[in-house]
C-alpha cells in the first residue's frame, strides 16, 4: 500500500480488535486505506517517518490515528504525547479507542490532547457500530488538516 | 566665449524635411559647411551652434534638437563630454562626431563610449546619409520602446483585473451564499412545516420561492466554477489521457449504471494539461452525452487522432441530437435548449468545456442533427512545454 | 445513568442557531442547548462571569470561526489556556473552507473541523453526525464543576 495514501493508521496489538475493526470499516467501505501497526513503536516510527518508514512524507500524514492504550513497548499515552508534541504530528486527529475503564486514563488522554476518547464495547455488534459511527465521522464528516502535500479542501479546480 | 548659441539656417526655399540640429564647433566656417553639406542633401536645417558645456545644455534643453554633431577638440571642452551630459538628462540623441583626421582606434573606442558614428571634416559628403541612418535607428528604437510600454501597462491592467477577479470570486462563493443559504433553508423549511396547513396558494408561493432559492445557489456555485477555470494555478504536466478516462468514468460510474450507458474509447494520447481540467472536459461531454439520451441506452464513443497541428478528440453519442442552428448558442454560459423540467442542469457544463480547451489554444465544436445524436469535437495541442503555446494566466 | 450533555453553540448568525435547533430537535436530542452570539459573550459564559454565574457548564462546544467582539479562534485558545475549560471537546463548525483556517484551528487544539453545508439537507444530517458521535460512543470529559 503506498503509505502516502493512509486514511487511517491503526494501533492495536490485539489481533481480535484489529480484525473486528476492519470488518467494520470495510462494511462503509472505508477500509481502503488502513495502515496497522501493532505497537507503539511502530506507530511512532510511521507517523515520524522514521525506522523501516524512513521515505515516508511529514506531508502525508493519515486523516485519522485510530489508537489503543495498552501496548508493549510505547504504550498509547506515550504515542499520544509524542503526536502532539510536534508541530509536524500535532494536528493530526487521534482517537483513543481502549477496553480501558479507568477515569485516570480518560483524563490524561484528553490533557495531552486527543480529539476524541472512547471505550471499546465488550459486545461485538455495539463494536462495528461504534468503529462505523467513528470512521464516517472522521473521514467523511471531518475535515482533516490542510497539509503541503496533499490538499485535502473539496472543490478544487472543479 | 558666448554662452549662447549661433543660430544657422539653410538658405532659400525650403522643400525638405525639418531637421533640428546642435552643432558643437568652435570654428564657424567649419559649421557652416556642416549644414551646406546637410542642405544638399535635402535637409531644411535649423542648427545651434556652441562651444562648452552650459551652452550646449541649455541649447539643448531650449531647443530639442534631433541631431547632435560635434567637434572632437574643442578649446574649451571635448566634444564627447557631449555624451555624458545627454546621459545626465536622460535624452536619447543621436550625436554623430565631425571631425578632423581621428585615428581609427580612436574612432571606434568613441563609438564604443557612445556616439552614433563619425564623419571626417573632408568627407562632408558621408554626412547626410549618416544623419539620416542615425535618425531612422532613432525612430526605431521609440516605436520598440513605445511597444514595450504598452505591453507592459497592458499586463500590469491585467494582473490587476485578475485580482479583482479573485477577490470577486471569493466574495461570491462566500459572502453571496451566506444569505442565499438562509433563505433556501428557511423556505425548505417552512415548505416541510406549513405544507397543506395554509392554502393552496400559500404551498404554492413557498414553494416557488424555495426552488428559485435553490436554483440560485446551484448558479452561483456553476459561475464560481466556470469562473476558476481561467484562474487555475494548478501546473500543467504531461497526462495520459487513457488514465484520466478511467477517472471520468469511475466518476460518472453511478450515472452509467443507472442509464446502461455504454462508454468505449480508442488509445489516447499523452498530452500537456491540467489534468483536472482536462477530466473536466472529459466528464462534462460524457455526461451530456449520458443526459442526453434518447430512447436507447446511451452509446458513446471516445476517440482520438493525430493530424499536422493538433489532437483532435470526437466524442459521438446515439442521443437526442442538437439542431444545427444551435451549434454555436450551446457553449455560451446559461445557454440551455430544453426546459428544466425536461432535462436537468444550468447550461455551463459545455462553457466550461469551451473555456478550458481554449484555455490550451484548442478548438470545440459540435457536428450534430436534431435527433440522430451528437459528435462533439476538440482540439489540443500536440506538444509539450518546450514548444508550448502562449497559456492564458 | 448518564445525565444527558449539555450542548454550548457559538454563532452570530441567529438564523443558523435556529438550523442547528431544529436539526436537533430532529435528533431527540433533549439536552440543554446554551448559545451566544459573540466571542466576548462565549467567554462570559464559559467562564460563569457576572449574568452567567449560574451557567450550565457544556459537556460540547460548537464553534463558528467569524464571530464579531471576539472570534472563534480567539474563543478556542482562551478555552484551552483555561484550566478548567481547556478539556471540553470543540467542534468548529464554520463556512469557511480556508486551509489557514482549517489548519488554525487544529493548531490551537480544535478536536474537529466541520464545513457548514450550503444545503439545508446536508446540514441537517451533519449536525445529526456531531450529535450522534459526540452523544453517542465518545466518553466525554467529566464537567469540572
Amino acid at each position: 500500500m503506498n503509505t502516502d495514501e493512509v486514511d487511517i493508521l491503526l494501533v492495536d496489538d490485539s489481533q481480535d480488535d484489529v480484525d473486528l475493526t476492519l470488518h467494520a470499516l470495510r462494511a462503509e467501505k472505508l477500509a481502503n486505506h488502513v495502515f496497522i501497526a501493532r505497537d507503539g513503536e511502530e506507530a511512532l516510527d510511521f507517523l515520524f517517518c522514521s525506522g523501516p518508514h524512513a521515505q515516508r512524507s511529514f506531508d502525508h500524514p493519515p486523516k485519522l490515528v485510530l489508537l489503543d492504550l495498552k501496548m508493549p513497548k510505547v504504550d498509547g499515552l506515550q504515542v499520544l504525547k509524542q503526536i502532539k508534541a510536534d508541530p509536524r504530528t500535532r494536528t493530526i486527529p487521534v482517537v483513543l479507542m481502549t477496553s480501558s475503564r479507568e477515569e485516570r486514563d480518560m483524563a490524561s488522554g484528553y490533557d495531552l490532547g486527543v480529539n476524541s476518547y472512547i471505550q471499546k464495547p465488550v459486545d461485538f455488534s455495539e463494536f462495528r457500530k461504534v468503529v462505523k459511527l467513528l470512521g464516517l465521522y472522521w473521514l467523511v464528516t471531518n475535515r482533516p488538516p490542510v497539509n503541503n502535500g496533499k490538499s485535502q479542501t473539496a472543490g478544487q479546480g472543479s | 566665449m558666448s554662452s549662447t548659441g549661433t543660430k544657422l539656417e539653410t538658405p532659400g526655399a525650403k522643400p525638405h524635411p525639418k531637421l533640428r540640429a546642435l552643432l558643437v564647433e568652435d570654428n564657424a566656417l567649419d559649421a557652416a559647411l556642416v549644414v551646406r553639406a546637410l542642405f544638399k542633401e535635402g535637409f531644411d536645417v535649423i542648427a545651434d551652434v556652441v562651444q562648452d558645456e552650459a551652452a550646449f545644455t541649455k541649447a539643448l534643453l531650449a531647443h530639442n534638437p534631433e541631431v547632435v554633431l560635434a567637434d572632437y577638440n574643442l578649446p574649451n571642452w571635448k566634444g564627447m563630454e557631449v555624451l555624458t551630459v545627454l546621459r545626465r538628462e536622460g535624452l536619447d540623441i543621436p550625436m554623430i562626431l565631425v571631425s578632423g583626421a581621428l585615428g581609427d582606434v580612436t574612432a571606434v573606442e568613441c563609438i564604443k563610449q557612445g556616439a552614433t558614428d563619425y564623419v571626417l571634416k573632408d568627407g562632408l559628403a558621408r554626412l547626410p546619409e549618416v544623419v539620416r541612418r542615425a535618425l531612422r535607428e532613432k525612430h526605431e528604437r521609440s516605436l520598440r520602446h513605445q511597444v514595450e510600454k504598452d505591453l507592459a501597462k497592458k499586463a500590469d491592467e491585467l494582473a490587476r483585473s485578475n485580482a479583482d477577479l479573485e477577490q470577486f470570486a471569493y466574495v461570491a462563493s462566500h459572502d453571496l451564499q451566506e444569505p442565499l443559504r438562509m433563505v433556501a433553508a428557511y423556505t425548505q423549511l417552512l415548505s416541510e412545516r406549513y405544507k397543506g396547513k395554509l392554502d393552496e396558494t400559500a404551498d404554492k408561493f413557498i414553494g416557488y420561492a424555495s426552488d428559485g432559492a435553490l436554483r440560485m445557489q446551484v448558479l452561483i456555485q456553476d459561475l464560481l466554477a466556470f469562473s476558476r477555470v481561467g484562474r487555475n494555478t494548478a501546473a500543467s504536466e504531461g497526462i495520459d489521457c487513457n488514465g484520466v478516462m478511467k477517472e471520468v468514468l469511475q466518476t460518472l460510474a453511478a450515472a452509467i449504471q443507472e442509464s446502461g450507458a455504454v462508454v468505449t474509447h480508442g488509445e489516447l494520447p499523452a498530452i500537456w494539461g491540467d489534468r483536472t481540467q482536462i477530466a473536466q472536459v472529459f466528464q462534462n461531454l460524457i455526461g451530456n452525452a449520458i443526459k442526453f439520451r434518447g430512447d436507447n441506452s446511451p452509446a458513446i464513443s471516445v476517440q482520438a487522432e493525430k493530424t499536422d497541428q493538433h489532437w483532435l478528440f470526437t466524442v459521438s453519442d446515439n442521443g437526442i441530437g442538437i439542431a444545427p442552428e444551435h451549434a454555436e448558442n450551446i457553449f455560451v454560459v446559461f445557454q440551455r435548449l430544453h426546459a428544466r423540467t425536461e432535462y436537468p442542469g444550468n447550461g455551463i457544463g459545455l462553457a466550461i468545456c469551451k473555456k478550458i480547451v481554449e484555455r490550451y489554444g484548442g478548438r470545440i465544436w459540435v457536428e450534430a442533427q436534431a435527433g440522430s445524436g451528437s459528435t462533439f469535437k476538440f482540439t489540443m495541442p500536440l506538444h509539450g512545454p518546450d514548444e508550448k503555446p502562449e497559456v492564458q494566466p | 445513568m448518564k445525565p444527558v450533555p449539555a450542548l454550548f453553540i457559538v454563532d452570530d448568525n441567529p438564523a443558523d442557531l435556529g438550523l442547528a435547533r431544529e436539526a436537533l430537535a430532529r435528533c431527540a436530542y433533549r439536552g440543554q442547548i446554551s448559545s451566544a452570539g459573540d466571542g466576548v459573550e462565549a467567554m462570559a459564559f464559559l467562564t460563569r462571569r457576572e449574568k452567567f454565574a449560574d451557567a450550565v457548564r457544556p459537556d460540547l462546544v460548537i464553534l463558528d470561526l467569524n464571530l464579531p467582539k471576539k472570534d472563534g479562534l480567539a474563543v478556542l485558545a482562551g478555552m484551552k489556556a483555561h484550566p478548567e475549560l481547556r478539556r471540553i471537546p470543540v467542534v468548529i463548525f464554520s463556512t469557511s473552507q480556508l486551509a489557514r483556517d482549517i489548519t488554525r484551528s487544529y493548531e490551537l487544539g480544535a478536536n474537529c473541523y466541520i464545513s457548514k453545508p450550503g444545503n439545508l439537507n446536508e446540514f441537517f444530517s451533519t449536525i445529526k453526525a456531531i450529535e450522534e458521535f459526540w452523544f453517542g460512543p465518545v466518553k466525554l470529559p467529566p464537567r469540572g464543576e
